[in-house]
């Protein structure tokens, strides 16, 4: 299959290192503490952080840091197919691990000892780059439930199709079965925290594609970064400053 | 009667037993008093083994079967190797690799008051020695020894702390020194310290050494004194 | 990799543990970019009764645990694939079946690769009885992409008869003992049991030629699955000081560790998965680094499971011929006790790898 025209186009019209269309809403969820939906394209993912608050199962308390606890799940309708699935099947509970520890990796756990964190991440709409949209989402919803970290860490997914990388992948080039990878990247101290991929790559495309995946990772938290600045600006709007 | 009691069990003193094994017969004892050590149960007028290991005998009357294991059962008396698990208000939690958490009371320091409470993180480790050790009720820890003295109780600091079988910490601490220490104190300096509990505490000049030290040990178990010596030899050569 | 161990380790340890690969050291000796000791063993080596023991302390239905038992006692009595994997201390044992089933119906002659693993407490006191640990849902996956992804497996030849049968394969590995990087341990227990495995060979027969023959082992020799390629996964280490990083971490260092990294690479230098599941950051070019180190570390394991895969092959062709009861006759000279190399005069290999009804000799247990 044809993945990319001769003319250089993908198949929804976009170049091949061009991102979708983002667009993120801060406060979704009234009842949290802290909340976000993230869009990449037809992609649709809500966050809601609860937390830090009290320990519930006081056997996993921790002592020195807070307990980060993840949940994904995927809405009933969110894929064409309507088929019910389990909750907590295997590929949501690793998503779930993923998203966790990429969290964890953020956030100052050794600030809020004795405490816990919980993420919610539901994924309304799913068009590829679900994991990534995700983490983006989920670092919005911490930053807005004012839960100090040390970076804001961004996601993005990157391919290989057609012997061309391709950023953001959407479902249809995600289903393709070529290389796909997801980097999380803290974009102030330059670092990769979270990093998967699969099929097969030699070496040196796949710091290509990776690079390609960074630089997505970097749109990404300059438009994270304004939307945070304007929510602030708007907060002190209301407060009339 | 001396006599007598030897060679009622000579046949299995100094032998290898397994449990079930009867050791005495009180009944053709006649009215003499035996301390029974460890691995060793009374029922009736018989003396079984329920531990398997070697039967030891120590003059006058004493008896016990002596093996290996990697799980500790505290006794008073014994110098053990803690690690701090958590801080309350009177006793630091401290596990000594036993079947319960043990006590050491914040008061048990030489000159210990309520003013000079010291501050032990979680992850601490201890030698300390153990004061009361029943069964039902969680042993308790000192940090003195009997007449109240400091001594060389206390934190151990940096080094590298690994677990062993207590058989081999007994055998390390036993005199005259166990060849592999000997040999190795001929050429190297280290700090040790062994814990009957089946945890030794290693801190030599460098990460290098302390490995070197602390690998000699865990492989001297199953050799002989000779080998022990060679062992060390040929260790020491690939590090110069 | 936030594991929550029942395991105390003191500061001391902790801070030990994180100095020593500065000065290129590491506890067990070793080198920070060198693994741990391998071996490798198949079939019958196996130790059965931690097997059952294994078994015998799944939770469930007493009837789930029998049938359990009894599959495993199956998949033990068949000596072909069926691997055991030391690194270290790590023990992880890997059962290959087959199965014909319906395929799927995207794919209808493709035959399917399904991956479970199995953790007891036995191996680790953190496992829970029955339900498995956070790590345990993440070690299947990771395991399942090197291989399945890279296509390592021909799945294709796996057809049957289109649309209605095709073989499953199904790899159970069963972790024994937890010494540490079990991911890459399972991995190669994986390989080499899939490497080992032979299904019965089946044929289309009957007047429309939809009737499936399968040849039970005595009557056609089994066949080996076609595998493309070795996806190796290489387990990194990252502490929270920079300049450290291990390659094949113990379980001391597993808990010490902030970061964790599984690259599955062959030996010719195609990435087939990474997995760095959050930890941890690091800089692009570390992760490059780290990629050319498993490359060099991917063949050398390679190598050792070849190897441990060919002497294996020939100790059970071997063993075929000195079950026979006319093997006296043919070769007088060769005696019970048999050295290789006396065979490796006298007989061709391949004529013994051709089903022994072809060579029409009479064939008994």
């Amino acid at each position: 299959m044809e993945f990319v025209s001769p003319e250089g186009l993908r198949l929804d019209g976009r170049r091949p290192m061009e991102m979708r269309q983002i667009r993120a809403e801060i406060g979704a969820v009234a009842k949290a503490d802290g909340s976000a939906t993230f869009e990449m394209g037809n992609t649709k993912v809500v966050a809601a952080v609860y937390g830090p608050r009290e320990v519930q199962n006081k056997s996993q308390q921790n002592n020195d840091q807070a307990l980060v606890r993840c949940e994904y799940s995927m809405a009933t309708f969110s894929t064409g197919d309507s088929r019910r699935k389990p909750k907590g099947d295997r590929r949501s509970t690793e998503i779930s691990l993923v998203i966790r520890q990429t969290m964890e990796a953020c956030i100052m756990t050794h600030l809020m000892p004795r405490s816990q964190i919980d993420i919610y991440v539901q994924v309304l709409q799913a068009d590829g780059g679900t994991r990534s949209a995700c983490i983006n989402a989920a670092t919005l919803a911490l930053a807005d439930a004012g839960i100090p970290m040390r970076d804001l860490v961004t996601s993005c997914s990157a391919g290989y199709l057609n012997s061309t990388p391709l950023l953001d992948l959407n479902y249809v080039e995600d289903s393709a079965g070529g290389p796909d990878v997801t980097v999380g990247f803290l974009p102030k101290l330059d670092k990769v925290t979270l990093f998967q991929m699969d099929s097969k790559l030699p070496i040196d495309i796949l710091d290509n594609v990776m690079q390609l995946a960074i630089e997505g990772c970097k749109a990404v938290a300059n438009y994270m970064r304004e939307i945070l600045l304007e929510n602030t600006k708007e907060l002190e709007y209301r407060r009339g400053v | 009667m001396e006599s007598k009691s030897s060679t009622s069990s000579t046949s299995l003193i100094d032998q290898s037993v397994v449990p079930g094994d009867m050791v005495l017969d009180l009944s053709s004892l006649s009215n003499q008093t035996i301390k029974l050590g460890g691995g060793l149960y009374q029922d009736c007028d018989a003396i079984s083994v329920m531990k398997a290991g070697r039967l030891r005998f120590s003059k006058p009357n004493k008896y016990w079967v002596e093996s290996s294991q990697k799980r500790y059962v505290p006794h008073v008396g014994d110098s053990v190797l803690g690690i701090v698990v958590d801080v309350r208000s009177d006793n630091f939690l401290v596990d000594i690799k036993g079947p319960s958490i043990a006590y050491l009371p914040v008061l048990a320091f030489e000159g210990g008051t309520r003013r000079n409470i010291p501050k032990f993180e979680v992850g601490t480790l201890l030698y300390v020695r153990v004061v009361k050790a029943n069964p039902g009720i969680n042993p308790e820890l000192s940090c003195t020894d009997a007449s109240g003295k400091a001594a060389e109780y206390g934190v151990l600091k940096d080094g590298y702390m690994f677990e062993c079988t207590t058989g081999l910490s007994r055998t390390l601490l036993s005199s005259p020194t166990c060849p592999v220490l000997d040999a190795l104190g001929k050429k190297l300096s280290f700090e040790i310290a062994i814990g009957l509990n089946g945890r030794v505490w290693v801190n030599a000049t460098s990460p290098s050494m302390t490995i070197v030290v602390a690998n000699a040990i865990l492989n001297s178990e199953s050799l002989s004194g000779v080998q022990q010596r060679i062992m060390v030899d040929k260790l020491l050569q690939t590090i110069q | 990799m936030e594991q929550r161990f029942s395991l105390h380790l003191t500061l001391n340890e902790n801070k030990f543990i994180e100095t020593a690969p500065l000065s290129e050291l590491r506890l067990d000796g070793h080198c920070p970019f060198d693994y741990r000791k391998l071996t490798i063993k198949f079939g019958r080596k196996l130790n059965f009764f931690t097997l059952v023991h294994s078994t015998l302390f799944k939770s469930g239905h007493i009837f789930f645990r029998l049938l359990m038992l009894l599959n495993v006692l199956e998949g033990w009595c068949r000596e072909d694939g069926s691997s055991e994997v030391q690194l270290g201390q790590t023990r992880v044992m890997a059962f290959v079946t087959s199965q014909l089933v319906q395929p799927y119906r995207d794919r209808p002659n493709e035959g399917t690769l399904s991956i479970y693993t199995e953790f007891s407490p036995m191996a680790d006191p953190s496992y829970e009885l029955g339900r498995p640990g956070e790590f345990a849902t993440e070690l299947g996956p990771i395991i399942d992409r090197g291989l399945r992804e890279s296509r390592a497996v021909d799945t294709e030849s796996l057809g049957v008869l289109s649309g209605k049968l095709v073989w499953a394969i199904r790899i159970d590995i069963h972790i024994l003992d937890n010494g540490g990087n079990l991911v890459d341990a399972a991995n190669i227990a994986a390989l080499a049991a899939l490497l080992t495995f032979r299904r019965p060979e089946c044929t289309l027969g009957g007047e429309d030629g939809q009737q499936v023959d399968v040849h039970p082992p005595e009557v056609r020799e089994p066949l080996p699955l076609t595998i493309h390629h070795l996806p190796i996964a290489v387990t990194f280490g990252f502490f929270s000081n920079e300049n450290i990083m291990v390659i094949d971490p113990t379980h001391h260092e597993e808990s010490v560790m902030t970061g964790r990294m599984t690259a599955t690479l062959n030996a010719n230098g195609d990435v087939c998965a990474v997995q760095k599941a959050g930890g941890e950051g690091i800089f692009q070019r570390v992760i490059m680094h780290c990629l050319q180190l498993a490359h060099v570390k991917a063949g050398d394991i390679t190598s050792k499971i070849k190897n441990a895969v060919d002497s294996y092959n020939t100790e059970r062709t071997l063993r075929k011929i000195k079950r026979h009861p006319l093997m006296p006759k043919i070769f007088p000279s060769l005696s019970l006790s048999l050295s290789r190399d006396q065979y490796a005069e006298g007989v061709n290999f391949d004529d013994l790898r051709a089903p022994l009804a072809l060579r029409g000799i009479s064939f008994s247990l």
